[in-house]
């Protein structure tokens, strides 16, 4: 779909959604294969932990992250990062907002 | 999936929301400068703190050789002041990349060493290099003068050029060309105004890359 034939409904539904928007963009800042603590990610994001934790099931569930866990009980940590399906997603979805905008 | 947080049946605030395909691209802008910027290594503030740094150093080496004549080489007060000046650029460089990296895990660390390995491999054969040709006899002015100040810069100069090249890094390719290109300019100078020019060019080099950073942050 291109140019003033894009609709909204092209834009994908788990990245259309303002913080799951931000930890797709905020991942996709980093290196292709880098990782990012839930700490710092969370802090970049401003959400809370219980909220931006379905936010990344959602799209781990979809395959756009994948996360990581070491560690046991309070030193445990978590890292997340983008899939080379996540970057594609993301990819697919600036150039749709792109067309769907260059339509209006 | 956090740290010592409830992972079970927390519904998104954000589920559902109406979200303008506008608003959309702002945000979606908006977040990826924010987080460039906060990834971002080196700043443009320390990128102009390198550049000061390391015209204090070449400078300091350039006051106590000046108007040598036969060329001795610096003083121990101004090699002193070099490497103080190195250290606070190093220090800087250093808080600075904890900042920039926090929680941040590489895919490899062998990429980290495959970076510097090549620098510092390139840096300490110009010391190296120096022993041999002062161990050949050649004078104080090519060993103490033109070689330690324009050498690391094209050694180093050109390592950093073909990591850079290789990554498709064009900034960091620059601004290494450019080095390469102060380095063997400025043996032009003398033994002397070898540590000026080259100071000054390095300087420039530094602060027209912190210029450029600024401006493609705004771009």
């Amino acid at each position: 779909m291109t140019g003033a034939g894009t609709t909204a409904d092209a834009l994908d539904p788990l990245i259309h959604v303002p913080a799951r928007l931000r930890i797709v963009a905020t991942l996709a800042a980093l290196p292709d294969g880098d990782a990012l603590s839930f700490t710092r990610l969370q802090n970049m994001i401003g959400l809370t932990p219980g909220n931006l934790i379905t936010h990344l099931r959602k799209l781990e569930d979809a395959g756009y992250l994948s996360s990581e866990k070491t560690g046991n009980g309070v030193a445990s940590r978590t890292s997340v990062a983008l899939s080379n399906r996540g970057r594609a997603a993301l990819d697919t979805y600036t150039a749709a907002l792109r067309d769907l905008l260059a339509g209006l | 999936m956090g740290e010592n947080t409830d992972m079970n049946g927390t519904r998104a605030v954000d589920e559902g929301s109406e979200l303008d395909p506008r608003t959309a691209a702002t945000l979606l802008e908006q977040t990826k400068r924010r987080a460039q910027h906060q990834f971002e290594f080196p700043s443009p503030l320390l990128t102009l703190i390198q550049a000061g740094a390391v015209l204090a150093a070449y400078g300091a080496i350039w006051l106590s050789v000046r108007g040598q004549n036969p060329y001795s080489g610096p003083s121990y007060a101004a090699l002193a002041a070099l490497y103080a000046f190195v250290a606070v650029a190093a220090i800087a460089a250093t808080l600075e990349g904890r900042r920039a990296s926090a929680g941040v895990i590489r895919r490899s660390s062998r990429q980290q060493w495959s970076r510097a390995i090549p620098l510092v491999a390139a840096f300490l054969a110009v010391y190296v290099l120096m022993g041999a040709l002062r161990y050949d006899g050649f004078s104080h002015a090519i060993v103490y003068g033109i070689l330690p100040a324009a050498g690391p810069l094209i050694v180093v100069g050109a390592a950093m050029a073909g990591y850079a090249a290789a990554r498709e890094e064009w900034q960091v390719l620059g601004v290494a060309v450019a080095a390469i290109a102060v380095g063997a300019g400025s043996a032009f100078a003398g033994p002397a105004g070898v540590w000026g020019v080259a100071g000054a060019g390095i300087c420039a080099v530094l602060v027209c890359r912190a210029i450029a950073q600024v401006w493609l942050r705004r771009a």
